[in-house]
C-alpha cells in the first residue's frame, strides 16, 4: 500500500521503519529535512511537499505533538488527498480537536481517524503499542494491515474523537496510579521505611500494577532523569480536564493530581520523569532533599 | 457621547439603559435582533455589523459570553476593528481568559484602537441597580476615559493594572466564591446532619472569624431553599473553566478551587446548571443521601 508518514520523533521513526519493513511503499515528509534520513536509507520515498505527499498517499499517518500542529497539518494535507483517502493520526489530541479535523475532511470526502497509542517509546519500538481508535468503523480492514505492524492491540472506541477519549482515560488512570505511588512512597519513608522493600512486597499484590513496577520503581531508586518527561503528562491534563468541563463529568481525583501537576511544572521538574511527582509531595514537607 | 453597546443580555440590556439614562447616545448590534427591542424608546441606534457600530462611536463596550465572541465581535469579518477611528477605545466587560484579553488587546493596539478588559462582579442584580464591582485592566490614561461610564453601571470601579489585569482579579473573584459557596454548603450539610440547625451555626458564625458575604448572603439563599438565579452554576463553571487552564497555563497548584470546578462540573452533568450556584447545597446532600 502507498501510505504517506509525517512526524518522526522516538515513537514515529520507530513506526515507520515498522511499515517500511512490512513491505509498504513509504512516503515522508519533514520539516527538518535530516530527521528522515535514515527512513529514506531504508527505502521510503523523500517528498519535498506536504501536498506532493498527500497526492500519492491512500493512507496518510500523522504523529505529531499538539492539536494546533495535527490541524494545521490536516488542512495542507486535504487538498491533496483523494475521495476515500485516510488520514491516521496517531498524535495525542484534543477530543474537539479530532471531531473538528474530521468534519472538515469529511466535507470533501476524505476519511479521519483518530489513533492514539499507549505503550511509550518502547511499545514504538517492539510494535507492541496499544491502540485505541475512533472513526466509521467501515474503515477496520483497511486499518487492520496497518495497526497490525504497529501495535499487540487495536481496538476501535467510536467515531471520529473516541479515540481521544480512550486515550484520556488511559492518562487519567496511569497519572492517577503514579501520584497514589508517590505518596505511598512518601508515606513509607516518612514512617521510617525503605521503599524498595514496601514496593516489592506490594507487587506481587493486589496493589500491583504497571504504574508500581516502571514508575515506583523509578523512585525506589531515585531516578528522575530517564523514561517520559512530565511536561507530556501535564498537556495531557489539559486535554482531559477540559473534556470533563465539557460533557460536565466531575473528576476529582484527576483534579488534585492535576494540580500535583502544576506544581511541578512551577518547580521546573516539566522535563524530567513524571516519578518526580515524588518530589513535589517531598518539597511540600522538606523531608527529602537529593 | 457616543458609546456603541454590543452584548444586550440578562447583563448588558440594564448596564446599556443605565448609560442611555445618563445621557448618552447609544449605537447597537445584537446578533438577534430582538434583543434590540426594549431600546426602540431611547436614545439608540442599531447597526447591522459590529464594523458600523465602531464607525460610530467614541467608546464600544461589549457584553458577550467568552473569549470566541469577542474576538469575533472585535476581530472577526466585519468586527469593530474593521472600521474603528484610531483612538476608539473598546471595553470588553464580559469574563474571559486573561491571556485571551492580552492577545485581543494587542492586536487591536496594531489597528490603534485601544482595549480595556472591565470584567464585572455582582450578577443580574448588581447590573439593574448599577451597583456592579468593576475589575479594569488598562492604561491609566484609557481609564479615566472610561471611567465615567464605567461610573454609570458600577459602584466601586478599580483600576486592578495592565491588560489583562481586570480579568485576573476576576479570577480571583471567582476563584474565592466558588470555593465560599463550597464551604458554606459543607458546613450546612455538616451541620444538618448532625442534627444541627444549620440557622444558628449561621448566625453565631456571622459574628466571628468566619465571617464572609458568601455565608451572610448565599448562606441565607441557602437556608430559604432559594436556587433561583442570581448567578447561574454552569456560568460558574465556565469561570472556573477559565481559573483552572491558566492556572495550567503557568503551571500553578489551585487544590482547593479544582476539587471546586470539579463539583460544579456534576452540577452541569446533572442537569442543574440552570440553578444558582448555591444549588452546590443540593449536590452535597443529594451524595450523602441513600441512594432511592
Amino acid at each position: 500500500m502507498n501510505i504517506g508518514f509525517i512526524g518522526f520523533g522516538t515513537m514515529g521513526l520507530s513506526m515507520a521503519e515498522h511499515l517500511i519493513k512490512a513491505g509498504h511503499a513509504l512516503r515522508v515528509w519533514s520539516r527538518r529535512v535530516a530527521s528522515a534520513d535514515s527512513l529514506v536509507a531504508l527505502g521510503a520515498l523523500r517528498c519535498d511537499w506536504v501536498h506532493e505527499l498527500a497526492m500519492g498517499s491512500e493512507i496518510v499517518c500523522t504523529n505529531l505533538t499538539g492539536s494546533a500542529d495535527v490541524a494545521g497539518l490536516a488542512d495542507a494535507l486535504r487538498p491533496g488527498l483523494a475521495p476515500g483517502a485516510i488520514h491516521i493520526d496517531f498524535s495525542t489530541i484534543a477530543p474537539g480537536a479530532a471531531r473538528a479535523i474530521a468534519a472538515k475532511h469529511a466535507a470533501v470526502g476524505v476519511e479521519f481517524v483518530d489513533a492514539p497509542v499507549s505503550g511509550g517509546g518502547v511499545g514504538a519500538r517492539n510494535a507492541s503499542l496499544a491502540i485505541m481508535w475512533g472513526g466509521r468503523e467501515e474503515l477496520a480492514p483497511r486499518l487492520a494491515p496497518i495497526f497490525s505492524v504497529l501495535g499487540k492491540s487495536a481496538v476501535r472506541i467510536g467515531e471520529a474523537g473516541a479515540g481521544q477519549v480512550a486515550k484520556a482515560c488511559n492518562q487519567m488512570i496511569l497519572v492517577n496510579l503514579i501520584q497514589a505511588c508517590a505518596e505511598a512512597a512518601a508515606l513509607a519513608a516518612a514512617a521510617g521505611l525503605d521503599f524498595r522493600l514496601v514496593r516489592e512486597a506490594m507487587l506481587g499484590g493486589s496493589a500491583g500494577s504497571r504504574a508500581l513496577d516502571v514508575f515506583g520503581g523509578r523512585m525506589a531508586i531515585r531516578d528522575f532523569g530517564a523514561g517520559v518527561e512530565a511536561r507530556l503528562h501535564h498537556k495531557d491534563y489539559a486535554l482531559l480536564m477540559d473534556e470533563a468541563a465539557r460533557v460536565g463529568a466531575p473528576l476529582p481525583i484527576a483534579a488534585a493530581v492535576w494540580q500535583q501537576l502544576n506544581a511541578l511544572m512551577a518547580q521546573g521538574l516539566g522535563t524530567r520523569d513524571t516519578s518526580s511527582l515524588l518530589r513535589v509531595l517531598e518539597g511540600a514537607t522538606g523531608r527529602h532533599t537529593d | 457621547m457616543n458609546v456603541g453597546f454590543i452584548g444586550l443580555g440578562l447583563m448588558g440590556r440594564p448596564m446599556a439603559l443605565h448609560l442611555e439614562k445618563a445621557g448618552h447616545a447609544l449605537h447597537l448590534w445584537a446578533r438577534r435582533p430582538e434583543s434590540l427591542a426594549p431600546f426602540a424608546s431611547v436614545n439608540a441606534k442599531t447597526y447591522a455589523t459590529p464594523a458600523q457600530v465602531a464607525a460610530n462611536a467614541d467608546v464600544v463596550i461589549t457584553m458577550v459570553a467568552d473569549a470566541p465572541d469577542v474576538e469575533n465581535v472585535c476581530l472577526g469579518a466585519d468586527g469593530l476593528a474593521a472600521a474603528g477611528k484610531p483612538g476608539l477605545i473598546v471595553v470588553d466587560m464580559s469574563t474571559i481568559n486573561p491571556n485571551a484579553a492580552r492577545s485581543i488587546g494587542q492586536r487591536l493596539a496594531e489597528k490603534g484602537i485601544e482595549f480595556v478588559d472591565a470584567p464585572v462582579s455582582g450578577g443580574e442584580t448588581g447590573a439593574i441597580n448599577a451597583a456592579l464591582t468593576i475589575m479594569v485592566g488598562g492604561t491609566p490614561a484609557a481609564f479615566e476615559k472610561v471611567k465615567p461610564l464605567l461610573e454609570k453601571m458600577g459602584k466601586s470601579v478599580t483600576l486592578i493594572g495592565g491588560s489583562g489585569a481586570g480579568q485576573v482579579a476576576k479570577a480571583c473573584n471567582q476563584i474565592l466564591t466558588g470555593v465560599g459557596v463550597m464551604a458554606v454548603a459543607e458546613a450546612f450539610n455538616f451541620a444538618a446532619k448532625s442534627g444541627v440547625d444549620a440557622a444558628k451555626v449561621r448566625e453565631a458564625l456571622l459574628g466571628g472569624f468566619a465571617y464572609s458575604k458568601v455565608l451572610e448572603n448565599h448562606g441565607q439563599r441557602m437556608l430559604d431553599r432559594n436556587f433561583k438565579p442570581g448567578f447561574k452554576a454552569w456560568m460558574h463553571q465556565k469561570d472556573l473553566r477559565i481559573v483552572m487552564e491558566e492556572a495550567h497555563r503557568m503551571g500553578l497548584m489551585l487544590p482547593s478551587a479544582a476539587a471546586t470546578a470539579q463539583v460544579f462540573n456534576a452540577i452541569v452533568g446533572s442537569g442543574m446548571g440552570e440553578n444558582d450556584s448555591i444549588t452546590a447545597l443540593q449536590l452535597l446532600e443529594k451524595m450523602s443521601t441513600p441512594e432511592a
